[in-house]
């Protein structure tokens, strides 16, 4: 959570030379960060562990402590308090508490309230934090929760029916209306308080109920302040959605020692601001008093995490300059917690955090670690990614991020997620074709030939597991040929050295006819089309093509007799597929050791032959042979007619 | 033969040195080079010759032939502008297409080498993972307000019995137990990098990004080995004089935890216009919480360990000095912006 903390209040309670840029500075070296200093105020981000700071005395006890460590006095301003009288029984009011939720309940009678403005001093601070001034009741309850990290809360006791309050947990489908107007179905397990007629008057720890709200007519208030069991105030919170800043504060486990902090400080603010007469005894219900919780741990644990040894004197001194109590036993360290530290600190790697930060990060030593190094990852896919995103970079591909959350009809089998952040991005992706379309499309004003690619995992669902996060290669073509894009899913094939097979198959999103399976005996590996928008696509199964991937091609010896090259024109009849003309030609004849097809012209296609013989050079005679058993054949098998 | 050879090249030579326009060079040069050039039509006659004196004589011609050479070039060279041949060097060359590798591939294969220099292996686990490893088991507990730092997605599925939910992973801490299940007993240096998800859309957020995971576990290992760790990657990743430093934070996975800075590219920590105080925000770093080894079937009285884990996009242009106004460009298909990197 990010507090505001205007330097004037601060230094109420810090007593110090310090500028508010020092100040801000070693804060942030060796506690909470202030993020900025705008018009005298500090912004401060406070940790979850850290509520205890989560306010104007906090900050300042613990500048307190960590000033004097960078060599500038500070000195913290104790809150001064009236004398109090506390006791569990009163006759203003009737309480009947369940611990567990509330292991501190106080409450004191303030009557003859005048309500009015507050003074400008108060309201100025308050608007410094970003809290709008209301009246001096609703004005005071704030103030106390920005000073101290407390939240109070008034009801208008002549509104308490029965003058009696039952705290409890909320029952499953109970009602209440907050001061803010909302009504409030409640799931149970909340914090409730119930007036002497049943009534219920407040979602403690959340916010006031409407009913037993202070107005305009109040006279005499409930000055109320509480500890709450966190998970509680937590689970309403949220599932009420109503975050308010008591809540945030409370669901973070505050201490019920500043429960005294708050109803003293409320009092004397009420006394000098709203003329009311505060009642002498104080109801304080609080079975379960703080006892110093105890750590222990040594000097050589200490030594050991921060990778420097540090004096037991110095140990000492930082850990009393934050509140603690310390006690050495030789090489053992004992800590008593102080209670507003003691939801934060457990266990001896708590302490060594505290010795390190004031002893300063900056002073521990800087070394790479010495020992045994990791066995390596068998069988590291990362290798071949690059590789594969290289080799589509090498022919012109365009890399491409895009998001892997899609909408319904992208990925009608995909996995739903609970809460989307729009219809747009509601399923995970089971393919990578819907988003590599959309980013194609994005380039529509694009005239020239381009080719975008992704490697990215697609999640398919898994029944009562975690989906399967397939590692897939997807790649787009605008403004290409399917010659052209099928040239480069060949290229890349080819240079991973993978022997595929080709299988022509219809498929849904290709147009018909325009689609190929590639196999690896008998397993896909991917496919390759021509969509229905005129794109051309393809898709790998980015494992499948790792496991027929071949690092290095076998040695073949190299020919010793120069191959005989020409060309050949056919036509042939219309529906030939030049793909099984040619696997013909390699079946039927060996001694043609390549074969590539060149243009094709008004159906004519022109193909280029090597002829070699791996023990001699082949005479013209010879070639002729061959030439003219190929003719022939072509000309059986496929009505081939030889144009040159 | 050998004189027939000798006069041939004096020849030649003699004829080169008076020839005075490129054209006349080049009669020359098919007169005696050509396919039945004088000194060709030699080199045709060299079997002529018995074995051993053969190899003599083939080295005669081939000497002879590269001389002549070499003066019809130097000849070329010495004639004036307009007898040259003429031809534009300037002319722009024939570019093969050039493709682009995207900036986060980039990023992500510079930190992999960085850290595969001292000894850590690059792993990768599950972007949809189960609650378990990415909250409960790293010592956050189901209501805990800790999580609220993490905008998580989580899945519509029905919850595991253990495991609980399926979410996104909002970080790629969820790899730590996978990492240490794995391995089972350290020496364990990982660097994970993987994609995360987290609902928040902005010019500084997107919902999906990447983040790369360093967790190191062996006996004796301290803040100091962090700081050495980081100060490493800073010399060696953003140049020789960047420095870290750490600030006190807080994770429940991790105890003592920090903020780690980097100094400055621009003023070295000294403070600008950029930087403001002369430092810029890194990540989150900490010392492994002994509940997170537990969880992974480690002895935390035996071992102890440091882990960090950052954005690998905000890395990167805190590296390269990109000034990307926006982040959702990183994510967007714009041929544009592609084709800048």
């Amino acid at each position: 959570m990010d507090i505001k903390i205007p330097d004037t209040w601060l230094r109420d309670f810090l007593k110090t030379k310090a500028t508010s840029s020092e100040v801000a500075k070693y804060l942030s070296l060796s506690g909470p960060s202030v993020e900025k200093i705008e018009k005298s105020v500090y912004f401060i981000e406070v940790t979850t562990n850290r509520v205890d700071i989560a306010s104007v005395v906090g900050v300042a006890r613990e500048a307190a402590a960590i000033l004097p460590q960078f060599g500038v006095k500070a000195r913290l301003q104790p809150v001064k308090l009236p004398l109090l009288k506390f006791s569990n029984k009163v006759g203003y009011l009737e309480a009947e508490v369940n611990h567990n939720l509330c292991p501190r309940f106080s409450a004191v009678l303030i009557k003859n309230v005048q309500i009015g403005q507050s003074p400008d001093w108060m309201k100025d601070r308050l608007a410094a934090v970003g809290v709008r001034p209301i009246n001096n009741v609703v004005d005071i309850s704030n103030y106390v929760m920005h000073e101290l990290g407390q939240p109070v809360h008034t009801f208008d006791y002549d509104k308490i029916r029965g003058a009696k309050m039952i705290l409890m947990e909320s029952r499953k489908g109970e009602r209440l209306t907050t001061l803010d107007g909302k009504t409030h179905t409640l799931s149970g397990g909340d914090i409730v308080i119930e007036d002497g007629e049943g009534r219920l008057i407040d979602l403690a720890g959340i916010m006031g109920g409407g009913n037993s709200a202070v107005d305009e007519g109040t006279k005499n208030v409930l000055l109320f302040v509480q500890t709450y069991n966190p998970v509680n105030i937590r689970q309403t919170s949220m599932s009420l959605a109503q975050r308010t800043e008591a809540a945030t504060l409370f669901e973070k486990g505050l201490d019920p020692e500043l429960v005294t902090d708050g109803i003293g400080r409320g009092i004397e603010l009420f006394v000098k601001l709203t003329g009311g007469k505060a009642e002498k005894e104080i109801l304080d219900i609080y079975p379960n008093p703080y006892k110093a919780k105890k750590v222990t741990t040594d000097i050589d644990f200490i030594a050991s995490r921060l990778g420097t040894g540090v004096e037991k004197e110095k140990i000492s001194q930082i850990l009393r300059s934050l509140g603690f109590e310390t006690a050495w036993r030789g090489k053992i360290l004992e800590v008593l917690v102080p209670s507003f530290r003691a939801g934060d600190i457990e266990i001896p790697e708590d302490v060594v955090e505290e010795i390190a930060r004031l002893y300063g990060y900056h002073n521990l030593p800087s070394e790479l670690m010495p020992g045994d190094l990791p066995e390596p990852l068998k069988d590291a896919p990362f290798g071949f990614e690059e590789k594969v995103k290289n080799i589509l970079k090498g022919y012109g591909g365009v890399e491409v991020y895009t998001f892997s959350l899609v909408a319904l009809e992208e990925a009608p089998t995909g996995l739903k997620l609970k809460n989307p952040l729009g219809k747009e991005s509601e399923y995970l992706r089971t393919s990578l074709m819907p988003s590599l379309l959309t980013a194609a499309r994005q380039n529509a004003g694009e005239k020239e030939p381009f080719h975008l690619f992704e490697m990215a995992n697609v999640y398919l669902p898994k029944k009562g597991d975690l989906p399967d996060e397939k590692m897939t290669l997807g790649g787009i073509f605008a403004n290409s040929s399917y010659r052209e894009a099928k040239g480069v899913v060949e290229g890349l094939v080819g240079e991973l050295n993978v022997k595929s097979e080709i299988f022509s198959e219809d498929a849904a999103h290709y147009l018909p006819n325009r689609h190929i399976y590639l196999k690896v005996k008998g397993k896909i590996l991917g496919e390759f089309g021509e969509l229905s928008q005129g794109y051309l696509y393809y898709e790998f199964d980015a494992e499948a093509l790792r496991e027929a991937y071949r690092e290095i091609e076998s040695f073949k010896p190299i020919p010793k007799y120069p191959a005989q090259i020409e060309d050949l024109t056919f036509s042939f009849p219309s529906r030939t597929k030049i793909g099984e003309v040619i696997d013909y030609v390699f079946s039927s004849n060996k001694s043609v050791a390549k074969m590539e097809l060149g243009d094709i012209y008004n159906e004519n296609y022109t193909f280029r032959l090597w002829y070699q013989h791996p023990d001699k050079t082949l005479t013209d005679i010879e070639v002729e042979k061959v030439r003219n058993q190929l003719t022939k054949g072509l000309k059986n098998k496929f009505g081939a007619i030889v144009k040159s | 033969m050998r004189e027939e050879i000798i006069s041939t090249k004096n020849e030649a030579m003699a004829q080169i040195m008076d020839a005075d326009s490129s054209a006349e060079l080049e009669e020359l040069r098919i007169s005696y080079l050509g396919r039945s050039g004088k000194l060709t039509s030699l080199i045709k006659r060299l079997k002529e010759i018995p074995g051993e004196e053969r190899k003599e004589v083939g080295i005669l011609i081939n000497d002879s032939k590269s001389a002549i050479e070499s003066l019809l070039a130097e000849q070329k060279n010495k004639l004036g502008e307009v007898a040259r041949e003429w031809f534009d060097p300037t002319i722009p060359g024939i570019k093969p297409k050039r493709g682009h590798l995207h900036l986060i591939t980039k990023a992500i294969g510079e930190i992999s080498e960085t850290f595969k220099q001292i000894g850590f292996v690059r792993v990768r686990y599950p972007e949809a993972e189960w609650d378990w490893f990415a909250f409960e088991g790293l010592n956050m507990p189901k209501a805990h307000p800790a999580r609220d730092e993490w905008e998580t997605f989580f899945v519509d599925t029905s919850a595991h019995p253990t495991y609980g939910q399926i979410v996104l992973t909002p970080h790629t801490s969820s790899g730590q137990i996978r990492e240490m299940k794995r391995v089972k007993t350290p020496p364990i240096r990982m660097i994970n990098i993987a994609k995360c998800y987290r609902r928040q859309i902005d010019a500084s957020h997107v919902p999906m990004f990447h983040q790369f995971e360093g967790l190191v576990i062996d006996k004796g290992i301290s803040v100091a080995h962090l700081k050495g760790t980081l100060d490493y990657f800073a010399r060696n990743f953003f140049g020789k004089e960047r420095k870290t430093r750490l600030r006190p934070f807080h994770f429940q996975f991790t105890e003592p935890s920090f903020e780690v800075d980097v100094t400055c590219g621009i003023c070295l920590g000294k403070g600008c216009k950029v930087c403001k105080e002369g430092w810029l925000e890194l990540g989150g770093a900490g010392m492994v919480h002994p509940t997170v080894l537990k969880n992974g079937g480690i002895d935390p009285k035996v071992y102890s360990g440091f882990a960090f884990g950052w954005g690998v996009e905000r890395t990167y242009m805190m590296k390269s000095g990109l000034s990307i106004p926006d982040i959702r460009l990183l994510y967007s298909s714009d041929l544009g912006f592609l084709k800048q990197f």
